[in-house]
């Protein structure tokens, strides 16, 4: 009898096994039918179809494994690029993306990427830098490639790592871009005759060099426009006065040649004594416009409710900036797109595949995106009805699929074209 | 009659000590940089919200935290009931009062809900508290898809700001906080079983409906205080890991001075003052652009050192008495 049970049992546990086995393959099976299209799928979804001629060298029947190094969980923009990854980008791949927790510092991003490890990661994607280098030093140790996401190496860094086998490369707003949004930003109001500014800071106290890049540029609009001998703190270029900056910490008020920068608030330390400042700030007498390094509409749309004073920000397409432009409160957006990150995706995707995307010189690429700038609550419906598609976003997949096998200059070539209109005409 | 006048000089004097002291340190400050305290109207709306949100998060902390309930969840009870009486105010466009309502209807019954898991899983109140505080962020983080909730653009409900509106907060909360502790059964049985448990309960007092009241009354002032920084900016941002905790740190200052005034008045008279200390702090910070870093390592030694006096206040004052006796002696 207990033979007979021990046979039954063995007999149950091999059913049990080759079941699972069954339905490993057709689950994998149906991955490559929504995937970009394999050799032994041939008859898949139109996208299949095409990815089947365009990428015959890249398998990609098994399921990839990608980690999502996140530090904000909360903002528009951090949103938006999670819903273009899970919402779309998932569904049309085959892959799985694992975000990582909201994390504060560089000891939480190592842990993060050791769970990733473990979860048998084959890469990941990083909008977290607290600490690239030991980021890129963690992956390229244990073979994991190592993409970063709406960011940039410094110049010192790129150097150091360009070389490394398992680091991809990064795609994002490189400093000098984020100079020009901000110089871009104060010209727009200049060129109108603007002449009484204040500035939020947002991140400078925390010496976050994109803000820091965003605050010179508009204060080096102010002094071309500003007259003769129109300088900041002394400073009469970009250089002078992004050294000023942070030699600050701050933008000091004052007078730069005719035009005025009234009034300055950094930080985000949300208490009743910053939010007094920026109240202050916004009530500023003779103020016209208010420039914001990064959400502006947000921490001084009520207190100009009533009054002719103008907020411009720096951030993503979010339904609530639609309301605010909608409203007079905020009238300028330079935001990023919430589909500049599938190229990046495609990158790693394709490292992970075994076919990364080096420059000519064998390196890791080093590509700068820029922001879609909108002027108008008309001009933002337009970009938003793009950006915040699950169905149609900026990059589609089928734009996507052909940089499965481009080269880097088709590759680069891609990234370069970021407005919204040369997406558009794609 | 002249002990009496004494005694109520001493009580007038210990009870406007600090604020008058504060006051004053502040207008010299001010003033040494040529800064007038109160120049506009948006510097009285600062000062008496400031005084409105930090006096109700100090009912809320010192609340269960004078019966050793220390409640690290009541800042996610403030965002998740302003993010419900916001949402469906927004949607419904219903105006100020009803979310006024909602928010403290939801903060009660979230409050309430803490209190609930306390004394079921007689788990430390810490542990709890904490637990709370993630499960709730979690939750206004999913019912918002993490966008929080934003009526920027609202101006009938970002247009409850005003010096008379939060007077009216102040004063509605003290009185209501003080005619629910002092003048009601709810509140000598909170008393009683503040001052000695195992006595309190010998006599008949049931501990558990007390301390679940206690949450629900702490999560209907938070619903207050959620509201007050809704309708600030029109914005409510998210917070997840812990982030909602620091609202409950703004409370720990003014309970001490509240506590210390506490000796020449009613305790909870001597919440307000303690907030309204905060409040002139707070205003100071930001009529003279105070850097952030500053004003952390200020407020930290103010904390520091009164906590250091009230430790120690047996040898000061053993030390002055000492100091007159050795005078009188040498004379």
């Amino acid at each position: 009898m207990k033979k007979f049970w021990a046979l039954l049992l063995t007999a149950a546990m091999m059913v049990c096994v080759l079941a699972g086995c069954g339905g490993k393959d057709s689950e994998s099976d149906n991955a490559q039918g929504g995937s970009a299209g394999t050799e032994n799928q041939g008859g898949g979804s139109g996208a299949g179809d095409s990815g089947e001629d365009a990428t015959p060298e890249l398998d990609m029947s098994k399921t990839v494994k990608i980690g999502i190094l996140v530090s904000d969980a909360t903002s528009a923009e951090a949103l938006a690029f999670r819903t273009y990854y899970t919402e779309y980008i998932q569904k049309q791949y085959n892959v799985e993306l694992i975000y990582s927790d909201e994390l504060a510092d560089a000891a939480g991003e190592a842990a993060a990427i050791d769970t990733f490890i473990t979860n048998n990661c084959k890469a990941v994607i990083s909008f977290s830098s607290f600490d690239r280098a030991a980021q890129i030093e963690q992956c390229e140790g244990v073979g994991v490639y190592y993409a970063v996401a709406t960011g940039t190496l410094t110049e010192d860094e790129y150097e150091t790592y360009k070389g490394y086998e398992h680091y991809v490369g990064a795609i994002g707003p490189s400093l000098s871009v984020e100079f020009e949004t901000g110089y871009n930003m104060a010209k727009h109001y200049l060129d109108q005759g603007v002449k009484n500014f204040a500035i939020f800071g947002g991140a400078i106290p925390y010496y976050t060099e994109m803000h820091i890049y965003r605050a010179a540029g508009m204060l080096t609009a102010m002094i071309d426009a500003g007259g003769d001998g129109a300088n900041y703190q002394g400073a009469t270029d970009m250089g002078g006065v992004l050294g000023q900056i942070f030699a600050d910490g701050e933008v000091k008020t004052g007078a730069i040649g005719d035009v005025n920068v009234l009034g300055y608030v950094g930080g985000y330390d949300m208490d009743d004594a910053w939010f007094g400042k920026c109240a202050q700030m916004a009530q500023t007498a003779d103020l016209e416009v208010i420039l914001a390094v990064g959400n502006g509409s947000d921490f001084f749309g009520t207190a100009i409710a009533g009054t002719n004073v103008k907020i411009a920000s720096v951030d993503a397409y979010a339904s609530s900036y639609g309301e605010a432009m909608e409203a007079g409160m905020l009238d300028y957006l330079a935001g990023k797109f919430s589909a500049s990150i599938g190229p990046i995706f495609i990158a790693t995707y394709r490292a992970a595949l075994g076919s990364p995307i080096r420059t000519a010189d064998g390196n890791a690429f080093a590509l700068s995106q820029g922001y879609w700038v909108a002027s108008s609550a008309e001009e933002f419906n337009t970009y938003y009805a793009v950006d915040s598609s699950v169905d149609a976003p900026a990059y589609t997949k089928e734009m996507l699929d052909t940089l499965l096998t481009a080269d880097y200059a088709a590759f680069e070539s891609f990234v370069s074209k970021y407005s919204f209109e040369e997406i558009q005409g794609m | 009659m002249k002990t009496k006048n004494k005694n109520i000089f001493k009580q007038i004097a210990g009870t406007a000590a600090i604020p008058a002291a504060a006051f004053l340190i502040v207008l010299i400050l001010c003033s040494a940089r040529g800064v007038k305290l109160f120049e506009t109207e948006g510097n009285w709306i600062l000062f008496f919200r400031a005084a409105a949100s930090v006096m109700l998060t100090t009912f809320a902390l010192s609340l269960n935290l004078n019966s050793g309930r220390f409640d690290f969840s009541i800042g996610s009870v403030s965002l998740l009931s302003s993010v419900i009486s916001a949402s469906i105010c927004t949607s419904l466009g219903l105006p100020t009062i009803p979310m006024l309502i909602i928010s403290i209807a939801a903060g009660a019954v979230l409050g309430m809900v803490s209190g609930l898991i306390y004394v079921i899983v007689k788990l430390p109140p810490i542990i709890v508290s904490l637990g709370v505080a993630l499960f709730y962020e979690g939750l206004a983080f999913a019912i918002t898809n993490g966008y929080g909730v934003s009526f920027v653009a609202n101006t009938e409900l970002t247009s409850f700001p005003s010096v008379l509106n939060y007077v009216l907060i102040i004063l509605f909360g003290l009185l209501i906080f003080i005619f629910l502790f002092d003048h009601t059964k709810f509140g000598y049985e909170y008393k009683a079983l503040v001052s000695g448990q195992k006595v309190a309960i010998n006599t008949g007092i049931k501990e558990v409906p007390n301390a679940i009241l206690c949450y629900t009354i702490a999560g209907a002032l938070m619903g207050v205080v959620g509201f007050i920084r809704a309708t600030q900016t029109g914005t409510i941002q998210m917070s997840l890991n812990f982030g909602s905790i620091g609202v409950m740190f703004t409370a720990f200052l003014p309970m001490f001075i509240g506590g210390f005034i506490g000796r020449f008045c009613n305790e909870k008279i001597g919440y307000l003052l303690g907030a309204i200390t905060t409040a002139f702090i707070s205003l100071m910070y930001a009529r003279l652009n105070v850097d952030a870093s500053i004003q952390q390592i200020v407020t930290a030694l103010i904390l520091v050192c009164f906590l250091i006096y009230l430790n120690n206040e047996n040898k000061v004052i053993e030390l002055v008495t000492l100091k007159q006796y050795r005078n009188k002696k040498t004379k």
